[in-house]
Order: C-alpha cells, then structure tokens, then sequence
C-alpha cells in the first residue's frame, strides 16, 4: 500500500466511517480540530488530530483550499479523503492535491468538472446515448430566454443551477407568468450556494421516483455497478430515508440502467466510486439527471447488500489497485434502508432545530448499523447540516427491513433537540410507503400528518401539563414531589428545571 | 390561591381544543376502559427526564411554562396545553362567546434565519399561498406564505435582518 496516511477534510459521522476503515487498512488518519467543535466524537477516531481551533475565520476551514493543503503538508499525510459536502465535488481542489503530491481519494479532477457542470453532463450523457429529459442546450441567460424554451418543450419546467446539486438552485415552474420570478430565485441562490449563478431549464418529470446507481470504476478502465438505491423520500429534494434495492426495479430494467450509469461514468474515464442519479416515471421509462462524483451519504444500503466497504474500494482505487471482481460477481442480498435522523423539527415543516444533545442512547442489533458522529453532549451547529445520526436497518426482504425499521426507532432514544424520528415512525406505517408505490411526491401530495403518535401520548403529555399546573399552583410546597411510585425527582433537578421556563 | 380548596378536576386544553380532564389530587393512574394504569414522572442520568407508562419509556421535555400554559415534548412530538379550573373554564366559555372571529393574520418565521427579500409593502393585497417574504435559513431560501387573502397592514420584516422563530415578518387584515 502506497498510501500510509490519511488526512480527512471532513468531519461529523463521516470523517468517522472513513477512519474505522483506513484503521482496519492500517493506515493511520489526522482529523482536524476546529474552533466550532472542539470536543468533537470524530476526533476521537483520529490516529492524529490536526489543532485549528485558534483559526475562527468564516469559512470552515473544510472549505479552505490552500489551509487542506498545508495541513497535508504539515502533517505528511499522502493523501486526502474529502467526504462528502464541502470541497467533495471542487475541481480545483482534486487538482491542488495532484499538484502537491497529495493522492485524492477520489475521481480525476476532469470528471470531477464534467459532471460538476450540469451542461457538460447533459451534452456527454446525450453523446453517450443516455435517455434524457428534453431541455435548453446550455445554460440560459435570462428569463425570455427560458421562456422560449419552455414553450418548445411544454410546462412544468424545471430550473436548475448548472454548478449545482443537493436540491440548491432548483425551482419547478408550471405557468409563464411564474418563469421571471423562479428564474431569478434560482439563480440568485446558484450564485450564494454556488458562485455560479447560471442555471439551465429541462422538462420537469411529474411524480418520478428518484433511483440512482452505484458505480465503482478503477484507474485501468474498468467500471462496474453494485446496483440501485431509492431515494424518492424526499423534501424540497433533500433525502430522508434511502433503501436498496428498489421496488420498481426487475432484474431486466436493472440491468438496462445499470449498463447506462456504467456507460456515463466511462464516458469520462470515471475511477472511485460514484453515483449515477436517474428519475424513473410511472411508464418506466428512466433519464438521466446528474452524476455525484463523491460517497454518498446512503452508500451504507449499498454496502449492506452487496456486502462491499466502498470507502475501501475507493482507497485501493486511489491506491492505484484494479477491481477485484467483475459485473458478474456482483450478488445482491437481502434488503437495507437508512432513515436519516436530523435535528429538525417536523412539527414546523421540517425547519432546523440546532442545540445541545442531551441524551442519545442508540439500538443496537445484529440488523442495525448506526453511523452518527453525535453522542451526548454534543452540539447541532447551524454552521454544519442538521444530522445527528444514520440509523440504517436491514432485512431478508423489504418486509422484514420495514417491520425492524420500525422496531429500532423505537428505541432510538434522543433529548436536546427534536428529530426527524416522529416522521419515520409515521413512514413506516403508512400503506404507500409499505407498498413501494410512492414517489418524489409523496411528502408533499399523499401526507396529511409528518409524524405518528400512538393512541395516548397526547393524553399523557396532557397528565403531565396539570401535574406541572398542581406543583406550581396548588401545593403548599411545589419542589417537595411526592413520588410515591418509582424514584424521586431530586429538588435540585426540579429547581433546575423550573429555572430553565 | 384562593380557589384552591374547591378545585376537585382540571382541564388540560390542547391547542386543537381537545379537552383532557383529570380529577384532583392528581393520582399517577389514568383509568382507560375499566382499568387502571401507572403513569409515572422519573429522571436519571442516562435518560434525563422521562414518562413510564405501561413497561414503556417515553422522553419528555418541559419546553416552555408560562402561567398556565405548557409547550410539552412528549415522545419527540411538542403538544401545548392550557391547564384550566372549572372556574376559568367557565370564564373562557362567556368570553369567547363575546368576541367574534380574529380578523388579523400575523405571518410568522417558522424557524431562524435572515430576510433575504421582502415582497409586500403596507397596503398590498395578498392572496393565499403567495409568498410574502424570503427567508433564509440553512442555506436553504424560503418562500414564506401568507395563510390568507387580505390586505398587508404592517411589515416588521426588513431585508438582510436576522429573525427568531416565531417572530411576526408581516399582519395581514383578512379580506
């Protein structure tokens, strides 16, 4: 193994599921201390920790290009992995690593570029043969032109920013009158989000679902898909629970996408893993979308049911190794779904609910994985996303995923802040979401209610209001509790409470 | 209090107005059919504060206490409730059957962030659904709502201001 050490640019859980590999590869790995999380789980994962708390300029120092490469330097880490999110998908930054000698554990910076600009990827996806969804040729300079366009190719339209991903940039429009007003939010946020504020305009797929491949590619030209994940759980696209396989799919269509995904990925000499997004509509009938050139934050599903480790694959690729194994022996098995458990509050449409992690007590089971990078006392900053932990369940079919999916999230256990777990508790009772025949729609047109609550919880939480009314209200002495069942609330904790209203 | 010694039930009223009764002395049972069941308030390190009720552990919080309101979060999910006696219960009932129907719609940020855009001005006229200020948050812009037809009356909301959740951006006097 040319590669002995590791810098993460990256943090939270995935700067630990990086490290517990590279650990098991006996390479060692620096982490980076910095001033916003000082106590930090991932740091403790860390074989070296890198001490930038005293910088506390604005910019995380995750997204400081010149700061990653002095710190490599410093460090003398041969290489680097980026995760996911901040500099993941940067060009630049891939090619400032190659020019310092640093292995980026990653694609080429060219198929980096490719695929980063969404035109680019639409003329190779459309070159390569690859169904796609009728749009502008290019990027768009105004919205007369996009207008135009929309005309040709009939509403609803879709706006999207051409430097983009994550759901940024994105805004559907369904009437003309419309088309000025999205076409200026769509680019004002492309610009903020992305320093880019040129955007392109393709036919908007009604009610799709949202299936992307998996592909693995090394530096000797071979490319190999480890099958789908679904994604259609999603909000103002953003992912909320992914499973693998898919429902919609049979062997045969599986076979035509994945050939199409393998096809793409050649298309730009793709090595590492990556992930080729399609929308699927109800006629079946599949196109292209865009290309992440990074690990996915669902890569665990993946990696449950093919049973590969994808940040190893993308070592050894980086490493300079082959694939061990061709198309062929690629076996699918069993079924896994990864609920993402964010600090939001579902209750008030899914708005971040950043704070302190009081408790956080997670199941665990021979069907269950938990990647989270939160523990007790942790902090959910509004500087970095919202998640606090991956619960990924799996199960011989996707009957049994859901009937564990729905045990363990029960035992999920956090206080601070509230969760995205009350809207998994609802998803996996609802009859569309057990039937698979939901789509990216699902959230916003077949929900009437975003969380479940069992029959007398609201009962309870009402028992518990006048019990507090009566302390406060109607006893000589409120702190002295009479607890006549169980252990007694200590004064101090009640006094500590009652201080906190 | 004074009320205290006359007070044998309270009324705890959710914010969709469903009405839980629970006579008093509180007891730590709650009868549902022709059974008894525990409930009961316990803390410790691990769970922190926490209902037991039939070999389960819910997680509480106490979010917010004020008078006789209490913003609860029982099981991940907020509940607020007014707790009332008899007394004020029978108060509420002949005030609220004075007062007509609210006739102003305050539009409030559902979570933190700042105003990027502010769409109306004092004496425009908005329809339901249409966007009234942008807001961002998490790096994701909104487009926040009015909830009703009318006419804007006030506009708090000022661009590149930083606001709280649940402070009023906009009151719209409903047409």
């Amino acid at each position: 193994m040319k590669i002995k050490k590791i810098l993460i640019a990256n943090r939270g859980e995935i700067a630990i599921r990086i490290m517990k590999t590279a650990r098991l590869m006996k390479i060692r790995c620096v982490a980076i201390k910095t001033a916003v999380e000082t106590n930090a789980m991932y740091l403790s994962h860390a074989d070296e920790i890198f001490d930038n708390s005293d910088d506390l300029s604005e910019i995380p120092v995750f997204l400081d290009i010149e700061k990653l490469i002095s710190i490599a330097l410093k460090t003398g880490s041969d290489a680097l992995h980026p995760g996911y999110g901040f500099l993941a998908e940067n060009a630049y930054f891939a090619q400032k690593c190659l020019d310092n000698k640093i292995i980026f554990i990653g694609p080429s910076p060219d198929a980096i570029y490719k695929m980063g600009n969404k035109t680019i990827a639409r003329k190779l996806a459309l070159k390569s043969g690859i169904p796609m969804a009728m749009g502008s040729e290019g990027n768009i300079a105004n919205e007369e032109e996009a207008v135009e366009i929309a005309k040709k190719i009939g509403y609803p339209v879709i706006i999207k920013a051409a430097s983009g991903g994550g759901g940024r940039g994105m805004r559907i429009v369904r009437k003309e009158e419309e088309m000025e007003k999205m076409f200026l939010l769509a680019s004002k946020e492309a610009e903020k989000a992305f320093n880019d504020p040129s955007v392109f305009v393709e036919k908007y797929i009604e009610n799709p679902k949202h299936i992307e491949f998996q592909i693995l590619g090394d530096t000797k030209g071979n490319v190999i898909h480890l099958g789908e994940r679904e994604c259609s759980i999603q909000r103002k696209h953003q992912k909320l629970l992914e499973e693998a396989p898919s429902v919609a799919l049979d062997d045969k269509l599986r076979s035509r996408m994945g050939k199409m995904a393998v096809q793409i990925a050649k298309a730009v000499s793709y090595y590492s893993a990556g992930t080729v997004e399609f929308l699927l509509d109800s006629d079946r009938n599949f196109y292209f979308m865009e290309m992440n050139t990074r690990i996915q934050v669902e890569h665990p599903v993946t990696e449950i049911i093919t049973g590969i480790d994808l940040i190893e694959q993308q070592i050894r690729i980086a490493n300079g190794e082959a694939l061990k194994f061709t198309q062929e022996e690629i076996k699918i098995k069993g079924w896994a779904i990864e609920c993402r458990i964010n600090a939001e509050d579902v209750q008030a449409g899914f708005a971040p609910d950043p704070g302190r992690i009081e408790n956080l007590s997670m199941p665990s089971d021979s069907y269950i994985r938990v990647d989270t990078g939160i523990q007790a006392g942790s902090a959910i900053v509004p500087s970095y996303d919202s998640m606090i932990a991956k619960l990924i369940v799996s199960g011989k079919d996707r009957k049994e995923a859901i009937k564990n999916c729905k045990m363990a999230l029960d035992k999920v256990w956090i206080k601070g802040t509230k969760t995205t777990l009350p809207f998994f508790r609802m998803l996996v009772r609802n009859q569309k979401f057990q039937d698979g025949t939901f789509t990216t729609a699902f959230i916003e047109k077949d929900l009437d209610k975003y969380y479940f609550n069992s029959e007398y919880e609201e009962m309870l939480a009402a028992w518990l209001a006048t019990k507090l009314f009566v302390e406060e209200n109607l006893m000589e002495d409120s702190i002295n509790v009479d607890f006549k069942n169980g252990k007694e609330m200590s004064p101090w904790l009640m006094n500590k409470r009652m201080n906190q209203f | 209090m004074n009320d205290k010694l006359r007070i044998n039930k309270l009324f705890a009223l959710s914010s969709e107005n469903r009405k839980f009764s629970f006579a008093v002395p509180l007891k730590n049972k709650i009868r549902i059919g022709k059974r008894d069941y525990i409930v009961q308030l316990k803390s410790d390190e691990k769970y922190g504060l926490y209902i037991l009720w039939k070999n389960r552990k819910y997680p509480v919080e106490i979010v917010r206490s004020r008078q006789n309101k209490y913003e609860i979060l029982f099981n991940d999910i907020s509940y607020t409730f007014t707790v009332e006696t008899p007394f004020s219960m029978q108060r509420m009932k002949v005030l609220s059957s004075k007062k007509g129907k609210t006739e102003q719609e305050s539009v409030k940020a559902p979570m933190p962030g700042k105003i990027i855009d502010v769409l109306v001005r004092e004496g425009s006229t908005v329809l339901r659904g249409e966007a009234v200020v942008i807001l961002e948050a998490m790096k994701m812009q909104n487009e926040i709502l009015s909830p009703v037809n009318g006419k804007v009356i006030k506009v708090m909301a000022k661009a590149n201001a930083n606001v709280m959740k649940d402070d009023v951006l906009v009151e719209i006097k409903v047409e």
